[in-house]
């Protein structure tokens, strides 16, 4: 019996360790690659589901001394074991490097590794306002998060302002991993569960399902296979892999492509060229043209990928479209094509933003309402005036806060739609869209003399 | 085979442990422990102690753990020391006549959002703000009092017990190092003179207590029929961070105003058409003295180099 145990385990590690380590990404990005190209030589439409491996954005919170940088040390040491990951050590985690992103220090570790079913980007930010900057200079979109907790300690005061942060970066799946539980006993495991599950209930999280994992990353990162030390870690990436569902591209939507450039072919009219933000395009589909006060009403008559005529095309396609009775003068880079009637023009909108400080190559000097710049998003620019809230009085250089933009013309962006604003050609600070609010009048094209109203 | 074995042992294992606590006991264990946390806030492994020392005895584990804490914190408050502090928060508080300004440090941004931080911050506040009712004597227009960590540590609170044992009390429950950093207090000792404050973020509402990331103090005179500018120029030396306030005769403006770090050459923030010693001429200002504190500048700065006021008018605590 022994001797088909050796056999066994002979063979499952052949097996299992083998091809993925010579095999790991390359391939795969590989495979996933030719898959695209065929398909879309076929024909975009018939196979939606490509077999890529998924992505997912997942970042650590917690109190500092609970065991957050082990932990992700411990997971890319399991990993690693599986070929999966780089083992990256506590000290490297810790002395994260200041990362440069666009202009704007981050402070933040990110650690990539992949489970079977998926490849995850682990950022471990340090405090509340770098969360706030990744999440506003769109570094990383945090899909979920894991919220460490220590066994020992319980939920700490401030684990409600980590909770907080939460929801206000907009993460809807988080998964608890009680850290240390090695040194305390069963009845403590459950209080601090009860506990939590209360205090997610509290912040409007579904505190009954939210999934709890108990463990000690100290444990698993000296290689213990007890209960409590690599097996916790391992249910914890495959709780990952399950409870975040996958992050589906946007087929349902009525589609929309922002205008990279447009050009006339002789005697068949005018092919604006884009990438298909969400949506599937159709051919004779009913469309607007929307985008510096502009909406005009068209129908597409072809649309091509690579130079073949083909009948539908996907978001993540890039596509020319034909449009019927189009002018070359009336379209615009920066423009978006969109689905008739499904987006409509509107010139003011809500944002979050951050003002890079000095030090970053901001501005040294607060910013007050009325504030009015150049705004840079997608492929085109437009004259923007900044309001702060009514209770605010000022903003610092460093500062984040919500804000109102108002724009010389009426514009199409989404929620969620990533701008910067330059005052003379420097980068002074950067936002995303988080509410679009009915048009408001600019008399005679002077965005100073608008009148804003606030109606919260 | 092995599975089954353990499937076995875990099985018996609860066996024997529902043998040892029934589950009726157990409950009433775990709420009472969970009663007892909810209540004090002291850490799950602490509240179990305490009960197991007092026989479950709810009333007596508490007595103990708040007897317990003053220690508990000091000796979190000595492992965490070392550690560096750069978050956290200025809070002001002045009337007519005297002013507080004070830092309190801690390592995360979380903790500095916490109300058990804003209460510590306020408490500290509040305590320099009586020892410039109660302690400062009289010499010059101003009396300015520098206070370093270890001076504000000893000044005592509204309830008698000194800063540093509430600051370590703190530190037991947050886990987090936290540092009294420095603190400035003001008494203006001529009825001419007013002292104002002023925080960013501000509050909605003007008030005389406030916290953000940026403080200061400002003092100066104006006579009484002019309107008041102070609450205007404290908010523009929080803003623009002037080095010093300048001397007409002797000091130059800068040739990029952007550069500008005197005080009285500077744009005014509310008005950049005005220079903020027109905005002084026009409304009959006269500025005394002023102080910024922006958080965590000490420990980045390393304190070399750091620019000071005039320091004829300070008094120290000798």
């Amino acid at each position: 019996m022994s001797g088909r145990l050796v056999l066994q385990s002979l063979y499952c590690s052949f097996t299992r360790k083998v091809p993925l380590k010579h095999s790991f990404l390359p391939s795969n990005r590989l495979y996933v690659g030719i898959f695209r190209v065929s398909s879309n030589e076929f024909c975009t439409a018939t196979e939606p589901q490509f077999v890529e491996k998924k992505h997912c954005n997942i970042g650590t919170i917690g109190h500092v001394d609970h065991g957050k940088t082990t932990l992700t040390a411990a997971i890319t040491k399991i990993l690693a074991k599986d070929g999966l990951a780089q083992y990256v050590s506590y000290d490297e985690i810790d002395r994260a490097p200041e990362e440069k992103a666009r202009g704007i220090t981050i402070n933040a570790a990110h650690i990539g590794y992949s489970t079977k079913l998926r490849h995850y980007a682990h950022t471990d930010c340090p405090g509340h306002a770098d969360f706030i900057r990744n999440m506003i200079s769109g570094a990383s979109q945090m899909d979920a998060a894991v919220l460490v907790v220590a066994a020992n300690d319980g939920p700490m005061p401030q684990t409600r302002e980590h909770l907080l942060l939460a929801k206000q970066v907009g993460i809807q799946y988080i998964i608890v991993f009680i850290n240390k539980a090695d040194l305390v006993d069963g009845e403590l495991l459950e209080l601090v569960e009860i506990e939590m599950r209360e205090l997610l209930s509290d912040f409007g999280y579904d505190g009954n399902t939210v999934p709890m994992i108990c463990g000690s990353a100290m444990k698993a990162l000296n290689g213990d296979e007890s209960e409590f030390g690599a097996p916790s870690i391992r249910k914890l990436l495959s709780t990952m892999d399950e409870y975040v569902p996958p992050i589906v591209r946007d087929l349902s939507s009525p589609f929309l492509m922002p205008i990279d450039n447009a050009f006339t072919v002789p005697g068949r009219g005018t092919v604006v060229v884009g990438t298909i933000k969400r949506g599937i395009m159709k051919k004779n589909a009913e469309a607007d043209l929307l985008g510096f006060g502009q909406n005009i009403k068209t129908t597409i008559s072809d649309v091509q990928i690579f130079k073949n005529s083909v009948p539908e095309a996907l978001a993540g396609d890039n596509v020319g479209v034909l449009l019927r009775g189009m002018k070359i003068k009336s379209v615009q880079t920066g423009m978006l094509l969109t689905a008739a009637k499904s987006c409509f023009l509107t010139n003011h909108y809500k944002a979050k933003i951050y003002f890079l400080t000095r030090n970053e190559g901001g501005r040294r000097k607060p910013i007050f309402s009325k504030y009015s710049q150049q705004m840079f998003s997608g492929t085109w620019n437009i004259a923007v005036r900044i309001d702060l809230e009514p209770t605010q009085q000022m903003m610092m250089p460093g500062d984040h806060g919500e804000v109102y933009l108002t724009l010389l013309e009426d514009m199409v962006m989404t929620v969620g739609q990533p701008f910067t604003v330059r005052e003379n050609n420097v980068t002074v600070a950067t936002g995303i869209i988080t509410e679009t609010r009915s048009s408001i009048n600019v008399p005679k094209g002077k965005l100073g003399k608008v009148v804003l109203k606030f109606d919260d | 085979m092995k599975l089954t074995v353990q499937t076995y042992s875990k099985m018996i294992f609860q066996l024997v442990r529902r043998f040892h606590a029934g589950p009726v006991c157990r409950a009433a264990e775990s709420s009472l422990l969970a009663k007892l946390r909810k209540k004090t806030g002291y850490t799950i492994a602490n509240c179990k102690k305490a009960l197991e020392m007092h026989n479950n005895d709810a009333d007596k584990a508490e007595s103990w753990l708040n007897d317990q804490a003053q220690a508990m914190g000091w000796a979190k408050a000595t492992k965490l020391a070392g550690r560096t502090a750069l978050q956290g928060l200025v809070a002001v508080k002045f009337d007519k006549e005297h002013g507080a300004l004070v830092e309190l440090n801690c390592e995360t941004d979380f903790v500095a959002k916490n109300e058990k931080f804003l209460k510590m911050i306020e408490d500290a506040t509040l305590a320099c703000f009586k020892f410039a009712h109660t302690h400062m004597q009289a010499k010059g227009p101003v009396t300015k009092m520098e206070l370093d960590s270890e001076q504000l540590a000893n000044l005592a609170t509204q309830s008698g017990k000194k800063l540093s044992e509430e600051l370590a009390l703190f530190i037991g429950t947050v886990g987090e190092n936290a540092v009294l950093r420095r603190a400035e207090c003001w008494k203006a000792n001529n009825k001419d003179v007013k002292i104002t404050g002023y925080t960013h973020p501000a509050p909605a509402t003007p008030a005389d207590y406030s916290a953000g990331k940026y403080g200061a103090l400002l003092a100066y005179k104006q006579p009484n029929d002019t309107e008041d500018v102070g609450r205007q120029l404290c908010q523009h030396i929080v803003g623009m961070g002037p080095r010093k306030i300048g001397n007409k005769e002797t000091d130059k403006p800068a040739k990029d105003t952007d550069d500008e770090t005197c005080l009285i050459f500077q744009e005014y923030l509310l008005d950049p058409s005005y220079t903020v010693e027109e905005v002084l001429a026009k409304h009959k200002v006269e500025v005394i003295d002023y102080i910024r504190f922006s958080c965590g500048e000490v420990i980045e700065a390393n304190m070399p180099g750091v620019e000071k006021q005039p320091l004829d008018t300070v008094q120290t605590l000798q």
